[in-house]
């Protein structure tokens, strides 16, 4: 089967398998170098990608799905000042994911933020219609991110320092939306 | 490194009637909705199984959600994190309840309703929840060139081990759930069904609680590769159950029910049957801390 997407802002033409999983398509057609899963859909949550925007495990995506699609994985992703929040966040903690969950878990917490940013579509982080990106982190629910961070099922580190690595970038992303204004 | 494997076809249908005449022309095509389950098996690829997949996701029939006053009706393509959004004007607490503790916010706008109640293997935890609601399916049977359309209580589409009952080319294409439900619902769930299912236990209750006595009890309990159970018999004993209900008979029905489980089904663990005679007991004392905090 022939699709056509683009990779990491780099548009391509692959013929594949109709129900290749997506992370294998990565890995093994696209040489990505941070996708790190072979868990074959057994949801290790190591192959987080970001598909058309929306975080999905690409294990759970087949090839036949995937045309016209936009998929960034986090070698794209880290160029972005998103992931800088997060990075950043990782500083004033002093604590971080170990490389090989690293990806993966800073995935995670982006699309956390985002479903913040959009209340709209994500029910489980409900926010107040008034004043929604301000109240940030006011409004975060630490057992839907558990919930929603128990998706990586590495142990590297523990929910009250995730937590609070979520709370910092949620800041920052607030403070930045509040610059642009 | 996959040579030999041949691409599955993929066949988009746009409508239900659509469908009906590709299934009928490809009866052993597998049926494809979220994909979640298929795409979980050790063996989905490299796999030579697979020749045909019909994906349904391109019919926007079933992806809809009404309502009137008397049901709500969900298309079987419409995602759970969808649902969930959809709130609590349409759906009950339990549901909601339910619908929350599906895996987490990433893998729910993957699983569809209808994917999750037709798992041929393992009973996850929406099946439960819809049987104490009274849901029920309608069921597209694809027979040669015929079809048979059926309404099917969400109860009846399992055996007592909680396998499929379905058998051959069907397609669910809605389920509906009566707006009428009970007012103290709860739904538990201990350990994951896809990551521990001979440890999970999934437990789901309704009732209507009253002024004295609580009538139209309903409750499951779901043992992901074990056993779906119903107890006709016990609920008809818990209907009339003066409120609050005192602890020794707490007690006495929850021993009846794990006994009952035990004979019913063999596969069930000590682990499993402890935790759901604890789950049971758990609910009736806050039944009746609700009781008599009113």
């Amino acid at each position: 089967m022939k699709i056509e997407c683009t990779i990491d802002g780099k548009h391509l033409s692959l013929s594949v398998n109709s129900n290749k999983p997506l992370s294998l398509i990565l890995m093994e057609e696209a040489g990505n170098q941070s996708l790190n899963s072979r868990c074959r859909g057994n949801n290790c949550g190591n192959c987080i990608v970001l598909l058309n925007g929306e975080a999905v495990l690409s294990c759970m995506i087949p090839a036949f799905r995937l045309r016209g699609a936009d998929i960034k994985t986090f070698d794209s992703f880290q160029k972005t000042r998103a992931c800088h929040d997060i990075e950043r966040a990782y500083a004033a903690t002093g604590s971080k994911p170990c490389p090989n969950c690293y990806a993966a878990k800073t995935l995670i917490i982006e699309s956390i933020l985002q479903g913040l940013e959009r209340p709209d579509d994500s029910q489980p982080f409900p926010l107040p219609a008034r004043g929604r990106v301000q109240n940030l982190t006011e409004e975060l629910d630490p057992e839907n991110i558990i919930q929603e961070l128990e998706l990586n099922r590495c142990r590297c580190m523990d929910s009250a320092e995730l937590l609070q690595i979520v709370n910092i970038a949620a800041g920052y992303r607030r403070r930045r939306r509040v610059r642009r204004n | 490194m996959y040579e030999g494997i041949r691409s599955p076809a993929i066949h988009t249908p746009r409508s239900v009637s659509e469908f009906i005449s590709t299934a009928s022309h490809y009866p052993h095509a597998v049926i494809w909705a979220g994909g979640t389950y298929i795409m979980g098996r050790p063996n989905y690829y490299p796999s030579d199984g697979l020749t045909d997949i019909i994906y349904l996701g391109e019919i926007a029939d079933l992806k809809k959600i009404t309502r009137n006053d008397r049901f709500i009706e969900i298309g079987s393509m419409v995602t759970a994190s969808q649902l969930l959004n959809a709130g609590k004007l349409v759906l009950s607490d339990v549901l909601l309840d339910t619908l929350s503790k599906v895996g987490s916010k990433i893998v729910r706008k993957q699983i569809t309703i209808g994917g999750a109640l037709c798992t041929p293997d393992i009973r996850l935890v929406l099946p439960g929840s819809l049987a104490i609601l009274d849901a029920i399916v309608e069921v597209k049977q694809i027979q040669g060139n015929k079809t048979i359309n059926r309404w099917i209580p969400v109860s009846r589409l399992y055996d007592k081990d909680g396998q499929l009952l379905l058998t051959g080319m069907n397609l669910i294409t809605r389920v509906r759930i009566g707006l009428e439900t009970g007012n103290f619902q709860r739904f538990m769930m201990v350990d994951s069904p896809v990551h521990d299912p001979k440890r999970c236990v999934i437990f789901a209750f309704q009732c209507t609680k009253g002024q004295s006595n609580m009538s139209k009890a309903h409750f499951c309990f779901t043992f992901p590769t074990a056993g779906f159970h119903i107890s006709r018999e016990l609920e008809t004993q818990l209907s009339g159950q003066p409120l609050p209900v005192p602890p020794q008979r707490i007690n006495r029905l929850s021993f009846a029910l794990t006994s009952e489980i035990h004979k019913m089904h063999p596969q069930v663990t000590d682990l499993q049957l402890e935790r759901c005679r604890r789950m049971f007991e758990a609910v009736f004392h806050e039944l009746n801390t609700e009781v008599l905090e009113e």
